[in-house]
C-alpha cells in the first residue's frame, strides 16, 4: 500500500544574467528563483496494483519516484509506503523495494554479471537455496543466460536492462519502481521485459509503479494510470476511461497534389465535423488534421479528403500519450471516480 | 562481523579493481613523489651545511631523509579519497545507486576507499620503508630497525587513516551544497600538508605555533606516526599522542555524523 500526500518538491536555482559580467555578478550576489518541481500531488496504490506513472518529459514524474525511493527528501508533505517513511529509515526501507532507473545502473561495473548478483546477494541477505531458485526464474523469464559471463561494461542496452531488472528482483521486493525501464530498447526485449514484470505482479503480487513514454507498456502492463503535467496531477482513472475519452483522437497529414491548387478553407468548410473535434494546422504545405474518430470513422474522413482534393503521402496517427495529455491539460479534466 | 564482512568486502574488492586499473597512473605519481623527497633533501643538506652545526632541533641530517622519507611513505598510507568519490557521485548522480542499497551509506565509502591503502601498502610503502632502512643501516653501520617502534607507527598510522578519512568525509559532504569541489580540494591538500608537518617537522616550527598544531588534529595524521616511527617521542609522549589522535578520530566520527544527517536532506540528485 502506497499513500501519497499532498508531495511537494522545490529545487532552488541560481537566476544568472547573460555574459561574463553576469556570471561574476551571480558569483557574488547569487540571486536564486524557486522552482517547484513537484505541487502537491496526492494518491494512493492498493498492493499489488500496477500503476503506470505517466507525463511528458520535465514533468516531475522522476522527481516523485525519487522522493518514493528515498533518495529525494520532499519539501513538504508525505509518502508512506508499507507504513514505512522512505527518508526517515532509509536502510530497512530500501530492503523491500526494487528500483531499476533505466538510464543509470545498478550493476558493479567491472564485475561479471554472475559475480555482482553474487554481491547482491549479500548485501540484500539473500539465503543461498532462495537465491538460487531465484536466478534460475529470473534467467528463465529474461533469458540472461548467453551474458552471464560477460563483464557489466560490455553488456549491451538491452542485456543490461534486462540485468537491471533481474538485480532489482533478487529480494524479492513488495514495491517495485521502474523509471523508464523499456527506454531505447528494440521490442524482443521490451516484450521480454513487460512480461518479467506482468509474471512478477500476478505471481507474487508485487506492487509495480512504472513511469514510461510507451503506449505499449501502458496498455499491456498497467491496470491503471495517473498523470503529471508541469508538477501537477492531471489525472487519476483507469486507462480505460481515459482511452474512451481521449484516446479516439487520430490524426491525418496529407501533401496536396502541387499540380491541383488546395484551400485549406474550402476544405474545412465541407468538411462536416463541428469546430470542437477537430484542431488544423499547416506545415511546410503538409496538411494536419485531428479529428475525432467517434464522430467521423477514419475511413470516412479519408474517403473524404480523397474526394475533395487528390493528396499523395497520406497518413494516419493514433493519438499518443503526449497527445492525450496535451487536451487533457489543456482541458482541465477532473479525475473521475 | 562475518555477515559485516561479507556486506561490505564487495565494495573494498570493487575499490581496489579500480586502483589497479590506474596502475600507470600511479606509477608515474609515486615516481613524482620521490623526486619531489629527493629534491627536499637537497635542500635540507644546503641548511645543515649552512647552519655549520651536525644538528638542528634534535635532528640531524639522518634523522631529516628518515623524517622526509617516511612521511611521503605515511602521505601514501593514510590518503583518503572520500571526498572525491562523493563529489563525483552527486555531481553524475550515481550516489542513488548507492543509497538505495540496504547498506551503511559511510561504511561502505570507507570500505571502498579502504582499497587505496591496501594497495600502497604493497606498492609503496614496503619499498619505501626499506629503503629507508637500508640508507639508515648503511650510514651508521648497524641495524636501526625497531620492531617496536615499528608496530606503534603501524597503530598510529592506521588511526591516521581513519582520521584522515572521516575529515575527508565531512569536506566532501560540502559537495551536496557546493556541487564542484575541486579548487577548495586542492587548498584544503596543500593547507594539510603544510600544518600536518609533512612539509616542514612541526618540532622546527616556533614554538607557539608548533604547540597548537599539536594539538590540533593536522599532526595526528603525519607527524605522530612519523615521530612514533623514528622513536622521537618519550613513553609519555606516545602516551598523549596517541591520546589526541583516538580524541580527534571521535570528534570527527561524530562530527561526520552531524553533517550527513544535514547534509541528507539537501541532496538533489542530478540527471534522468
Amino acid at each position: 500500500m502506497i499513500e501519497v500526500e499532498h508531495l511537494r518538491k522545490e529545487f532552488k536555482r541560481i537566476i544568472k544574467d547573460p555574459g561574463l559580467s553576469g556570471s561574476i555578478k551571480a558569483l557574488f550576489h547569487p540571486k536564486y528563483e524557486i522552482i517547484p518541481a513537484v505541487e502537491d500531488i496526492s494518491f494512493q496504490v492498493p498492493a499489488g496494483e500496477v500503476l503506470g506513472f505517466i507525463g511528458p518529459n520535465g514533468a516531475g514524474k522522476s522527481t516523485v519516484i525519487k522522493m518514493l525511493t528515498g533518495i529525494l527528501t520532499p519539501t513538504s508533505g508525505t509518502c508512506t509506503i508499507n507504513g514505512k517513511n522512505p527518508t526517515a529509515d532509509r536502510k530497512k526501507y530500501v530492503k523491500e523495494i526494487g528500483v531499476v532507473f533505466g538510464q543509470r545502473t545498478q550493476l558493479w561495473w567491472d564485475l561479471p554479471l554472475r559475480e555482482t548478483y553474487g554481491v547482491l546477494k549479500e548485501i540484500y541477505e539473500v539465503p543461498e537455496e532462495r537465491y538460487r531458485e531465484r536466478m534460475t526464474m529470473l534467467n528463465e523469464v529474461l533469458e540472461m543466460d548467453s551474458f552471464m559471463a560477460s563483464p557489466v561494461r560490455t553488456l549491451s542496452l538491452g542485456q543490461r536492462m534486462r540485468a537491471d531488472i533481474a538485480a532489482s528482483l533478487l529480494h524479492s521486493p513488495k514495491v517495485l519502481f521502474l523509471d523508464e525501464p523499456t527506454i531505447g530498447l528494440d521490442v524482443v526485449v521490451k516484450n521480454n521485459i513487460r512480461k518479467a514484470i506482468q509474471q512478477i505482479n500476478r505471481t507474487e503480487q508485487t506492487t509495480v509503479i512504472l513511469t514510461t513514454h510507451d503506449i505499449s507498456d501502458i496498455e499491456l502492463l498497467c491496470s491503471r494510470i495517473v498523470m503529471v503535467d508541469k508538477g501537477k496531477k492531471v489525472y487519476d482513472g483507469s486507462l480505460e476511461t481515459l482511452k474512451n475519452k481521449y484516446g479516439t483522437m487520430r490524426e491525418l497529414s496529407f501533401l496536396p497534389e502541387e499540380a491541383q491548387p488546395f484551400s485549406s478553407e474550402a476544405f474545412l468548410k465541407a468538411l462536416p465535423l463541428s469546430a470542437a473535434d477537430y484542431t488544423f494546422s499547416e506545415e511546410n504545405g503538409r496538411m494536419h488534421l485531428r479529428f475525432n474518430s467517434e464522430k467521423m470513422p477514419v475511413k470516412d474522413l479519408l474517403s473524404f479528403t480523397l474526394s475533395h482534393c487528390s493528396a499523395k503521402d497520406i497518413a494516419i496517427r493514433e493519438a499518443d500519450v503526449e497527445e492525450i495529455i496535451r487536451r487533457l491539460y489543456r482541458e482541465g479534466v477532473q479525475p473521475d471516480e | 562481523m562475518n555477515k559485516l564482512l561479507r556486506q561490505y568486502w564487495p565494495f573494498t574488492v570493487a575499490g581496489v579493481q579500480s586502483t589497479l586499473m590506474y596502475s600507470v597512473n600511479i606509477l608515474f605519481f609515486s615516481l613524482s613523489e620521490v623526486l619531489y623527497c629527493f629534491v627536499m633533501f637537497y635542500l635540507w643538506q644546503a641548511v645543515f651545511a649552512a647552519s655549520g652545526g651536525d644538528s638542528f632541533m634534535g635532528f640531524d641530517m639522518n634523522d631529516m631523509v628518515v623524517y622526509l622519507f617516511m612521511s611521503n611513505a605515511t602521505a601514501y598510507l593514510t590518503a583518503s579519497a572520500a571526498d572525491e568519490m562523493i563529489a563525483d557521485e552527486i555531481k553524475d548522480g550515481s550516489i542513488s545507486m548507492r543509497l538505495l542499497k540496504p547498506v551503511n551509506f559511510t561504511a561502505s565509502i570507507l570500505s571502498m576507499d579502504l582499497a587505496g591503502p591496501m594497495v600502497m601498502f604493497f606498492v609503496v610503502f614496503l619499498p619505501m620503508t626499506a629503503g629507508v632502512e637500508i640508507y639508515r643501516g648503511v650510514q651508521c653501520g648497524c641495524v636501526m630497525f625497531d620492531p617496536l617502534h615499528f608496530s606503534l607507527y603501524l597503530v598510529s598510522a592506521l588511526i591516521a587513516y581513519l582520521l584522515s578519512f572521516y575529515q575527508n568525509m565531512c569536506f566532501g559532504f560540502l559537495a551536496f551544497y557546493v556541487t564542484n569541489l575541486w579548487g577548495m580540494g586542492i587548498l584544503k591538500k596543500i593547507l594539510l600538508k603544510f600544518l600536518s608537518g609533512a612539509v616542514i617537522p612541526l618540532a622546527f616550527m616556533p614554538p607557539v605555533l608548533r604547540e597548537v598544531l599539536r594539538l590540533l588534529p593536522f599532526s595526528s595524521l603525519s607527524y605522530t606516526p612519523v615521530m612514533l616511527y623514528m622513536g622521537k617521542l618519550s613513553l609519555q609522549e606516545s602516551l598523549i599522542s596517541f591520546g589526541l589522535q583516538a580524541f580527534w578520530l571521535v570528534a570527527f566520527i561524530l562530527f561526520c555524523r552531524l553533517i550527513w544527517k544535514c547534509a541528507i536532506r539537501r541532496l538533489s540528485v542530478q540527471g534522468g
